[in-house]
């Protein structure tokens, strides 16, 4: 319980951080002072004193949408190890249910986005749709390779497994599904090259598109639920891949070295993501397909290296 | 016939010919600049002039507008027997010098028996009608006039042969209430459904006059219909800081069917304002024309006024001239550079851009002391002179900006992504552009190879070695690229003039200008070609001054260059022509 309640607080409080960091990481490498670290902080909390505008045209699922985003991004990070390698919340098999609470919550993104019927909301739900169809299996299919190994989709479980000493870091399917999620984690979170988070350009928005119509206290559990994906799926790829240092047992030092080990990981991915930011342009829509594909057939390599070099 | 006025070569033989082809039906021909031949033709010619000049001499009709008369009480065209040509000296900057002869009016055709309006008839009640026409291997324009009988307010359209019009001939309708005969495409224009019925450019309209709340009807785009297909609108409100336009998108998923433009959201009436203000403060109106080419408007202003007015700026100020117009293309250039690449996300190339750029405003703040140049243009020539240190700072920065812009390109030519994003996108085929008149780089980039300081040199181009890089893909890389050439020239321009500084005055005294001269300023701006046409006023006042910018002939090149791309390219195709939402409303 208290386990549950202290994952809780480290995704709601580290979320926004890890959003944060990245964005003041990109300012500064194209030689801007960018906004302080704790900027996505303060947005959340003027989000939330803000009075909400509703579009008269929005029905029921539009109010709904933002608390379905919120919780199911919560719940699946409940269910990753991130300090610790139990997870304090393990349901309908671990892995499977993760995707799916992400689904669900893309689901009602998308949803959320249609409702007004405003043009620009439509535009975004159907470019989300069109990269979660590809992106999705791409996801599941990298991480059914870990827990093929693991011999179960539980993510502690499979943390676990790829805690053993014999787990070696460099075989091929560890490196292909590592490179399969990679590319998911940048769609998944709107990252260039797939879509841009900074653009105020609605004609070419994906993510943002489907946030245009929302205010308030609705917009800020968009942006915290999508942070909080964010960290989840980043926490996976570090956890899964690289799970040195993760506290295996619950003990103040233990924990403490697993929460440093955890934020040293963390900051190296953002890095990546950063330098894959801005060394990139954004592709075109039609080649973001491309792209995806590309991490879905990496991903059933890693599949099959499985058999392949077991 | 031999002719006898005083007007550049290249000129007399379209002359001659037109005179041979329409002989009495042509009226009063006029040349008060070498460069700048008026031609007064009946209403009913205009469609078969423009035909002729264009099979036969390649001319361009760059600028149609209106003129009210009515009350005129002589017009800018002396008649027989009427004494208002003096001498002129070597025209405007630009001209070639030719010795100034007298008197340059001459009626065609046998004197005796005028025939149709425009034939020495008295130019009372009536409204006139002006195309100008560039003829730009010929170095010369040629302006037609027509009158349009104030009780018989209409005109024909040339849209149909010359589809580059469309606006400025409804803008024509909207303002002057002259009504349009055959146009394809009659709504309003400049004035939008909603306007109650008033013209006003018309001198009968006060120009504070309070028009009641709009309650007209609200305007019909024109809906493309089918399966799947849904209108996306966009604007007239954007995000990011930026002047009002509306987008319709009609699109079948991702790609464009077809996209509608709907301008003149905010027209200011600035024509109308010019009437009302001393020529001196024209200047600083000109200015806010377009902000981003304020030293271009204004300049062009200027060198209308300095027609009329029959004074040419001293060597220097032209100098000067010269090199803040290559110094805001510069600038202009860059930021833009910049933000074709931010709009396909590749925001390290832009921040690069923009820290360039920023150099180049510092240092014009430090030159004029303004970052857009404004203040630094007036009549007669600049306002301030650039002392040794100054010009020494100017070639420094070209000597630092020009490797740090080479490591731009170098930077923006290594990444795949970018030119993966600008290349076939957006293309402008140039049939299309050389059907539309595009011009200014939008042209050049589709194989338009036109540029007014090589044709029609005005301040210091004549003197100046510099090469216009056209090139004919017509995509969004190629207007990238094009600007990047141009920046190379426009550091060549600048060492080029800076070497070679003239010294004296900065300003001639521009007097008394008399009334009812009309003259024809223009200067190529970063944009493209500008155009001012002025027709004076007693006391040093205006009765009509005449902008083209631009971004109005542009416009509608977008909405062919978008067919077939999809609508996430539309920001960086739009960004590639960076056309004036003020410019075009005015």
């Amino acid at each position: 319980m208290i386990a549950l309640a202290l994952q809780t607080l480290l995704l709601l409080g580290l979320s926004p951080l890890v959003t944060g960091a990245i964005r003041l990481g990109k300012a500064r490498l194209q030689n801007r002072r960018g906004p302080p670290l704790w900027q996505p902080y303060a947005d959340l909390a003027k989000f939330l004193r803000k009075d909400m505008v509703v579009s008269e045209h929005a029905s029921w699922i539009f109010s709904v949408a933002p608390y379905i985003v919120f919780v199911t991004a919560l719940l699946a990070g409940l269910m990753v190890p991130m300090v610790s390698v139990a997870a304090p919340l393990s349901l309908f098999g671990g892995a499977l249910a993760l995707v799916g609470l992400l689904a669900l919550g893309r689901f009602f993104l998308a949803l959320g986005g249609l409702d007004p019927a405003s043009a620009f909301g439509g535009m975004g739900s159907s470019r989300e749709m069109t990269i979660a169809a590809i992106a999705e299996p791409a996801m599941m299919l990298a991480i059914f390779t870990v827990a093929l190994a693991a011999g179960s989709t539980d993510l502690t479980r499979i943390v676990q497994t790829t805690l053993e000493p014999a787990w070696g870091l460099a075989n091929p399917m560890h490196v292909l599904a590592f490179a399969a999620l990679f590319i998911v984690l940048l769609a998944e979170t709107g990252r260039i090259p797939i879509d841009n988070p900074a653009t105020h350009l609605e004609l070419t928005m994906i993510h943002e598109a489907m946030l245009l119509e929302y205010s308030g206290r609705q917009l800020a559990l968009m942006e915290w639920g999508a942070s909080i994906k964010q960290l989840v799926l980043m926490t996976l790829l570090v956890n899964i891949f690289f799970p040195a240092g993760i506290a295996t047992e619950i003990t103040p030092t233990a924990l403490g070295a697993g929460l440093l080990a955890y934020a040293a990981k963390l900051l190296l991915l953002s890095t990546a993501i950063v330098l894959v930011e801005t060394t990139n342009a954004k592709l075109r829509l039609f080649r973001v397909p491309d792209l995806l594909s590309i991490a879905f057939a990496v991903a059933l390599l890693a599949l099959f290296s499985t058999f392949l070099f077991p | 016939m031999t002719t006898e006025f005083n007007i550049v070569a290249g000129l007399q033989r379209p002359l001659a010919e037109v005179r041979k082809m329409f002989r009495d039906r042509i009226g009063t021909v006029h040349a008060p600049r070498p460069n700048e031949l008026y031609v007064d033709i009946p209403l009913d010619l205009a469609a078969g002039f423009c035909a002729h000049l264009h099979r036969k001499w390649s001319a361009r009709l760059v600028s149609v507008f209106a003129d009210d008369v009515r009350d005129a009480m002589n017009t800018a065209f002396p008649f027989p027997g009427v004494d208002g040509l003096a001498s002129f000296p070597p025209g405007g900057s630009g001209a070639p010098a030719v010795p100034p002869n007298g008197g340059t009016t001459e009626r065609t055709g046998d004197d005796a028996k005028p025939r149709g309006v425009a034939a020495g008839v008295p130019h009372r009640g009536v409204f006139h009608l002006y195309y100008v026409y560039a003829l730009d291997q010929r170095h010369g324009f040629i302006i037609a006039r027509a009158a349009v009988p104030a009780d018989k307010p209409e005109f024909p359209s040339l849209t149909d042969a010359v589809h580059g019009v469309n606006w400025q001939e409804r803008e024509i309708q909207d303002l002057f209430g002259l009504k349009l005969l055959g146009h394809p495409n009659p709504r309003r224009c400049a004035l939008h459904d909603d306007w109650p019925e008033v013209f006003p450019l018309r001198k009968d309209f006060d120009l504070r006059t309070k028009l009641p709340p709009f309650q007209g009807p609200r305007h019909k785009f024109r809906e493309v219909e089918g399966e799947g297909v849904f209108q996306v609108p966009v604007g007239p409100v954007h995000a990011g800081i930026i002047e009002p336009g509306h987008f319709l998108f009609s699109v079948a998923g991702e790609p464009v069917l077809y996209l509608q433009l709907r301008m003149f959201y905010v027209h200011k009436g600035t024509e109308k304002l010019f009437e009302s203000l001393p020529v001196a403060h024209g200047v600083r109106l000109a200015e806010s024309i377009s902000g981003d080419s304020s030293f271009a408007h204004a300049t062009a202003f200027c060198h209308a006024v300095e027609r009329a007015a029959e004074i040419e700026p001293p060597p220097r100020a032209r100098a000067l001239r010269t090199l803040c117009l290559e110094l805001e293309r510069i600038y202009n250039h860059l930021g833009d550079i910049g933000a074709i690449c931010t709009d396909v996300a590749f925001v390290t190339a832009h921040m690069h851009a923009l820290r360039l750029k920023e150099r180049v405003m510092r240092l014009n703040e430090h030159l004029t002391g303004n970052r857009l140049l404004r203040g630094m243009a007036c009549l007669g020539g600049v306002r301030f002179d650039f002392d040794e240190s100054q010009l020494e700072q100017l070639a420094q920065l070209v000597a630092t900006l020009q490797p740090e812009f080479a490591a731009l390109v170098e930077l923006i030519r290594d990444s795949s992504g970018t030119r993966d994003r600008l290349e076939t996108t957006g293309v402008l085929t140039p049939d299309v552009a050389r059907d539309l008149g595009i011009v200014g780089l939008a042209g050049r980039a589709s194989g338009v190879d036109r540029d007014l300081r090589r044709d029609f040199p005005h301040a210091f181009y004549e003197q100046l070695r510099f090469d216009i890089p056209v090139l004919t893909a017509g995509d969004v890389q190629s207007r990238l690229a094009l600007r990047r050439e141009e920046i190379f020239q426009s550091f060549a321009i600048i060492n080029q003039v800076a070497a070679g500084m003239p010294d004296g005055p900065i300003r001639t005294a521009v007097g008394d200008i008399p009334p009812d001269r009309t003259a024809l300023g223009y200067v190529e701006g970063w944009r493209g070609e500008i155009f001012h046409w002025v027709r004076t006023a007693p006391g040093n006042r205006l009765a009509r001054c005449k902008v083209k910018d631009p971004s109005l002939q542009n416009w509608p090149a977008l909405t062919e260059a978008i067919l077939g791309n999809i609508v996430p390219d539309f920001p960086v195709v739009n960004k590639s022509f960076n056309l004036s939402y003020s410019g075009t409303d005015r």
